[in-house]
C-alpha cells in the first residue's frame, strides 16, 4: 500500500484523511462491541444480582409472594440463630485447620520435587489424580479407606490393637477427618504452584549464602522462605476464600447426595454454605439465605483485608 | 555434597510416599467396584476380591440413567468449553489490544468480579433461571460460560499483551478490521492458552455439583456426579456398583489429564505469577 507524501495536496472529501480521522471512534466501536458479553454479564448476571440480594437479605421473601421489605429483621434473627453461630464456628474450625497444614505440605513437597528428582513427571500426575477427581468420586475413594464398617483404615487400627473409629459419623473427628481428605485432595495443586515459586528463585542466592557459611535450614529460612513468600501469600488468600465457600465437600462426603444429612452428624459439619443452602433452598427463606451471603461475604472480605495488611510485614516483593 | 545425597533421599522417600497416599486408596476403590456385594461388605476387609467381577461396570452403563447423565455431563461440558473460548478470548484481545471508552473501569469490574463471592449471587441467579423458565433444563449450567467468566478474561487478556504489535499493524494495512485481525492472526497465535482454558472449564463443568443441585430436580437431567449420587437409594443392596459408577465418571477426565498434562500445570503457572 502506498502512502500519501506529506506534502501531497488532497480534495476535500478524499477518503484516506477521512478513514484515519473516524479510525479510533471506529477502533472503538469494536473494541465495544467485543467486549459486550461481559457487559451483559455483568450488568445482568452481577450488578443486578447484587442489587437483587442486598434487597431480599432486608425482606421477607419466600419466591412464592413478592419480597416484602422488612428493614434489619433477617440481620437480627441471624444474630440470635444458633445453627448460624456454630456454621461460623465449624467453617472457621475448618480453615484454621485446613489452610495452615495443605500450605505447609505442600511447599515440603515442592521442595523435595525441586531438587531436579528424576520421575518428577511421574510423581507429580500422581498427585494430581485427586485434584482433577469430582467428589463424587473422592466420597467412593475415601470411603475405601474410611468407612466405619468396611474401610481399610479400621482394619490397620484393630491389626496394631487400637480401637476401630466411626470416622466421619464421629462428631469430634468429622471435620479433622474432612479436612485430612480435602487437604489429600488440593495439595497437588498447591504443590506445582509451589514448584512454579521455587524454580523463579535464582540459583546465584543460594550460592552467595553458602559462601557465607549458611548450612541448608539457614537458605531454607533466609533464602527460600522470604523468595516464595509471595507465592505462600497467594495460596493462602486463595484457600482461605475457597474454604469460606466450601459447599460441595461437606455436602457429598457427610450427605452423599442426601440433603437431610449433608452437615452430620448433628450438625456437626454444618458449615456457613450448607446453612444457606438449607435456608434458601429447603425451607425457601431467600431473604434470611441472602442475608447470611452477605455477612458471608463479610466476613471474607475483612479477612482478605486483614491478610493484606499483615502481607507488609512478611511477604517480600523484589 | 554427602549433605546432598542425603536430602535427595529424604526427597524421594518423602515424595514416595505421599504418592503412595494419593494412588493407594484409588487402588482401593477400583477393588471395591471389582467385588461382590457380600465381599464389599465383608469383615474384615479382603484388599483384593477373590474374583474381578467387571459385571459390576457393564451393569452400571445398562441399569438406570447412567447413559443419560453421561450424556448430560457431555452436553454441559462442551458446550461450556466452546463458549469459554469464544467469548474470553474475544473479551480478553479487546482488553488487550484495542482502546475503547470506560476500557480502565470495565476491565476493574472484570477484576473485582473474580471476588465476589458466588453464592451472593447465587439466589438471584436462580431466580433469573426461574423467570426465565430454565429451571430443571441444563442451560443455566453453560449459558454463563457464553458470556465470558473474569477469569478465563484476564487468562486469555495476559496471553494477548505478549504478542508483538508488529502482526496487528501489519493486519490491519492489509485491510483487517480488529474483529478479522483477532480471527485470523490472535487466534492461531494463543492455541496453547486456549487449550489451557478449554481444559479447565471442562473440568470445572464436568466435576461441578452445587450448580446442578441447585438447578436440576428431575433424575434425567442431572449430570454425572450428581445423577451417581442420586443412585444410592435405587441401588441399595448393591453399592459396589455405585464405586464402579464413580471410577467411570473420572475417565474422560483421565483422559484428558493424561494427553494435556502440561496444560494442567501450566495454568497454576499463569495464576502463580499473577
Amino acid at each position: 500500500m502506498v502512502q500519501p507524501a506529506a506534502g501531497s495536496s488532497r480534495r476535500r472529501g478524499d477518503p484516506v484523511p477521512a478513514l484515519q480521522r473516524v479510525k479510533p471512534n471506529r477502533e472503538g466501536g469494536w473494541g465495544l462491541l467485543m467486549v459486550s458479553p461481559y457487559l451483559l454479564h455483568f450488568i445482568v448476571f452481577v450488578a443486578g444480582p447484587l442489587v437483587a440480594s442486598l434487597y431480599f437479605s432486608l425482606s421477607d421473601y419466600d419466591m412464592l409472594n413478592p419480597p416484602r421489605w422488612q428493614g434489619f429483621g433477617n440481620y437480627e434473627r441471624l444474630v440470635g440463630d444458633p445453627l448460624f453461630w456454630k456454621s461460623l464456628g465449624n467453617t472457621l474450625y475448618f480453615a484454621v485447620l485446613f489452610v495452615p497444614l495443605q500450605t505447609f505440605l505442600a511447599l515440603l513437597l515442592a521442595l523435595a520435587l525441586n531438587q531436579r528428582l528424576k520421575g518428577l513427571k511421574l510423581f507429580r500426575m500422581a498427585h494430581f489424580i485427586p485434584v482433577i477427581s469430582s467428589w463424587t468420586v473422592i466420597l467412593y475413594v475415601a470411603d475405601a479407606i474410611f468407612n466405619p464398617r468396611f474401610g481399610m483404615a479400621n482394619e490397620w487400627l484393630t491389626r496394631v490393637g487400637l480401637q476401630p473409629q466411626n470416622w466421619l459419623q464421629d462428631e469430634r473427628l468429622a471435620i479433622p477427618l474432612l479436612v485430612f481428605i480435602a487437604v489429600w485432595k488440593g495439595i497437588g495443586y498447591i504443590m506445582v504452584i509451589y514448584l512454579a515459586g521455587l524454580q523463579n528463585v535464582p540459583n546465584d542466592l543460594y550460592e552467595a549464602a553458602e559462601i557465607d557459611g549458611a548450612g541448608a535450614f539457614r537458605k531454607f529460612r533466609f533464602v527460600t522462605v522470604p523468595m516464595i513468600s509471595p507465592t505462600t501469600f497467594l495460596v493462602v488468600v486463595m484457600s482461605t476464600i475457597t474454604t469460606f465457600q466450601a459447599f460441595e465437600q461437606i455436602f457429598v462426603m457427610t450427605g452423599r447426595g442426601d440433603f437431610a444429612s449433608a452437615g452430620s452428624p448433628n450438625n456437626s459439619t454444618l458449615v456457613l454454605m450448607l446453612h444457606l443452602y438449607r435456608e434458601g433452598f429447603t425451607f425457601m427463606r431467600m431473604g434470611y439465605a441472602s442475608a447470611l451471603a452477605w455477612v458471608l461475604f463479610i466476613v471474607l472480605f475483612l479477612l482478605t483485608m486483614a491478610q493484606m495488611k499483615v502481607q507488609k510485614k512478611w511477604v517480600h516483593y523484589e | 555434597m554427602k549433605h546432598r545425597r542425603f536430602a535427595r533421599f529424604v526427597g524421594y522417600l518423602l515424595i514416595t510416599i505421599s504418592a503412595l497416599a494419593m494412588v493407594v486408596p484409588f487402588v482401593s476403590a477400583l477393588m471395591n467396584s471389582l467385588k461382590t456385594y457380600k465381599e464389599f461388605t465383608a469383615v474384615p476387609p479382603k484388599w483384593v476380591p477373590d474374583v474381578f467381577r467387571w459385571a459390576n461396570y457393564s451393569e452400571v452403563l445398562q441399569q438406570g440413567n447412567f447413559g443419560q447423565f453421561t450424556w448430560n455431563s457431555l452436553i454441559v461440558s462442551l458446550l461450556s468449553v466452546v463458549g469459554a473460548l469464544v467469548s474470553c478470548s474475544m473479551v480478553g484481545y479487546a482488553f488487550a489490544r484495542l482502546n475503547f471508552p470506560m476500557k480502565k473501569p470495565l476491565f476493574v469490574m472484570v477484576l473485582g468480579t473474580m471476588m465476589i463471592p458466588p453464592m451472593v449471587i447465587l439466589i438471584p441467579h436462580f431466580i433469573i433461571f426461574q423467570k426465565l423458565h430454565m429451571l430443571d433444563t441444563l442451560t443455566p449450567l453453560w449459558i454463563i460460560e457464553w458470556l465470558a467468566q473474569p477469569f478465563g478474561i484476564f487468562l486469555m487478556r495476559q496471553a494477548y499483551l505478549t504478542i508483538p504489535k508488529e502482526y496487528e499493524e501489519s493486519a490491519k494495512l492489509e485491510g483487517c478490521n480488529p474483529f478479522q485481525t483477532y480471527r485470523r492472526i490472535f487466534i492461531p497465535m494463543s492455541l496453547p492458552t486456549l487449550a489451557t482454558l478449554a481444559i479447565f472449564t471442562f473440568m470445572a463443568k464436568w466435576n461441578e455439583i452445587l450448580l446442578p443441585v441447585i438447578y436440576l430436580t428431575s433424575n434425567e437431567k442431572y449430570t454425572l456426579p450428581v445423577g451417581i449420587l442420586s443412585l444410592a437409594g435405587q441401588w441399595f443392596g448393591n453399592e459396589q456398583q455405585m464405586v464402579a459408577a464413580a471410577l467411570l465418571s473420572l475417565i474422560p477426565i483421565l483422559i484428558v489429564f493424561l494427553f494435556a498434562e502440561k496444560y494442567f500445570v501450566q495454568n497454576h503457572t499463569a495464576s502463580g505469577i499473577k
